[in-house]
């Protein structure tokens, strides 16, 4: 129990795991008890999941929300992933740059312009979607190519490995277990932005719409229960990257002080 | 003494000088290994540049490597003195570095393919490799599982795998303990003799083991102009250039226990410590 206060310290898995669960079971029994009458019961919140999934399809919803987001996520991360890498070439280096900073545009604003440029609401929504995230990932994904260091790149040269080569080994293929890191981090930013895309361009629904209408209608208990569920599907999504980096990169973790 | 003679160069520095914006690094560095021949036996060479701390030591390294183009004078290497290019010097940096992304076995294979077009040749010299450098059972590991001293003989495996006889050790000795720095001593004079012109350029502050391991050393340091003042940029004078062949001193096998080579290492300090 000790060592669960002392700093740097690695109490023993159980202790964690009992610590861990104590601290689930404090905060519920918290929310089970707790006297502020604006925010919904436990009791209410489970009553408006179970609504929402019998009733107003929330698992077709956050199914149409995920699928969305995947594949803006994927087009995002070879976009954002090539405009990282030809930073490798002063040419293309304005332009990261560029799209680095462009992280700070509005959403709104944006919507405006992607919905002259494509044709229906499932593009500007996807669109959108993409710009937004590609702009987040250069961003995260360019400083990760900026920790290369002198060393790296002199050892491999030193190998007879040419500069393309050397970019390859060091740059691409040492850090592509941090590239999945930066897209995991990333992800979290489609979830925020789907929702409110998805209230823009109601066509397609989308668990996005489904929070907009337990707001409107003023439903604590059904925007709370969506709230849950997206932090469910987000800690699962967090849960299958690090699984994936332990399997594609299990170098990854073995220099990292735990 | 030990018979030997000298045949050709196998590296040269050349009135070599480092400048950094205005400021003076390196000055007119000139220094030639010669491939050292003693009759009846495989001997490479081991050769030594000696440089307090903060000297320049490794901008000199990268130079020689061909990771950095000086700002006058010429680097020759190889029987036929071409001009130093990256890959054609072996570099192990202080902190060996290795592609943490790829299992030893990997790291080893990458610069075997560099030297060996055929596959299956490419993969028998690592394994000869790894065999010879008591790496064999951590062939599966990824750098970051590897001691000390294994990532270090991998560091130095990889760059004799590509490399063509030439290979420079930057600090090699720094932050070793006693048992560790046997152990690269060891490496260094296997790799010297395995090949009559591998050559091993050590790069360091540790005059003793340095100079117990070369058979030529040089001292970088500063030189005074006439009125005594410092001249910017740390040089070889003429007089801090070293045949240990000659003198005696080279590839004895308790050279550090030996009174003349004690009286010598005292030499050097002197010499040392005047140039600061």
């Amino acid at each position: 129990m000790k060592s669960l206060f002392l700093p740097n310290a690695r109490p023993p898995r159980t202790t964690f795991l009992l610590m861990a669960g104590g601290q689930v079971l404090v905060l519920l029994l918290l929310w089970l008890w707790m006297p502020l009458r604006i925010f919904p019961s436990l009791g209410e919140v489970l009553r408006a999941l179970a609504d929402l999934i019998t009733t107003q399809g929330l698992i077709p919803e956050l199914w149409a929300s995920m699928t969305t987001a995947l594949q803006a996520l994927g087009v995002a991360t070879v976009l954002a992933l090539l405009l990282s890498y030809l930073t490798a070439l002063p040419f293309f280096r304005p332009l990261a740059y560029a799209a680095s900073k462009m992280r700070y545009l509005t959403l709104t604003g944006l919507t405006f312009f992607m919905a002259l440029l494509v044709s229906s609401g499932h593009e500007v929504k996807l669109s959108v979607l993409i710009f937004a995230t590609t702009v987040y990932l250069v961003t995260g994904m360019t400083s990760v190519i900026l920790t290369t260091t002198q060393q790296e790149m002199d050892h491999a040269r030193t190998l007879g490995l040419g500069e393309w080569r050397s970019f390859w080994e060091v740059v691409v293929l040492g850090k592509l277990d941090e590239m999945l890191e930066v897209v995991r981090q990333n992800f979290a930013i489609i979830w925020t932005m789907i929702t409110l895309v998805e209230t823009l361009y109601q066509s397609e629904g989308g668990i996005g719409l489904l929070l907009y209408k337990q707001n409107r209608y003023l439903h604590l208990d059904g925007v709370l229960a969506i709230q849950l569920v997206i932090l469910a599907a987000g800690a699962a999504q967090d849960y299958l990257f690090t699984l994936l980096r332990r399997v594609f990169f299990p170098y990854s973790e073995l220099a990292t002080a735990r | 003494m030990t018979p030997y003679f000298y045949k050709f160069p196998v590296l040269t520095l050349d009135s070599v000088s480092m400048e950094f914006n205005g400021e003076i690094i390196l000055r007119d560095i000139s220094a030639q290994v010669l491939d050292v021949c003693r009759p009846g036996m495989e001997q490479g060479q081991v050769v030594g540049f000696y440089g307090r701390s903060g000297l320049g030591k490794s901008v000199l390294c990268r130079i020689m490597a061909g990771l950095m183009t000086p700002s006058r004078g010429t680097v020759l290497v190889g029987q036929e003195q071409e001009a130093v290019a990256p890959g054609a010097v072996g570099f192990v940096q202080q902190q060996y570095p290795l592609f943490n992304h790829r299992t030893l076995h990997d790291n080893l294979l990458l610069a075997a393919a560099r030297k060996y077009a055929d596959a299956a040749e490419a993969r028998r010299q690592t394994d000869s490799y790894l065999e010879r450098f008591q790496l064999t059972a951590h062939r599966r590991k990824y750098p970051a599982h590897l001691s000390g001293g294994q990532r270090q003989r991998a560091a130095i495996a990889q760059q004799l795998l590509c490399s063509d006889h030439l290979i420079l050790l930057d600090e090699p000795f720094s932050g070793l303990d006693i048992a560790m720095m046997d152990e690269v001593k060891k490496i260094i004079l296997e790799v010297t003799t395995m090949d009559e012109l591998n050559t091993v350029v050590i790069v360091s502050h540790d005059i003793q083991t340095t100079t117990a391991l070369c058979d030529r050393l040089w001292l970088l340091g500063y030189e005074r102009d006439a009125s005594g003042q410092l001249l910017p940029g740390a040089t070889i004078s003429p007089e801090h250039q070293y045949n240990l062949a000659e003198m005696g001193l080279a590839w004895h096998e308790n050279v550090e226990a030996e009174p003349e080579f004690v009286r010598f290492v005292e030499h050097l300090k002197e010499e040392i410590r005047q140039s600061a």
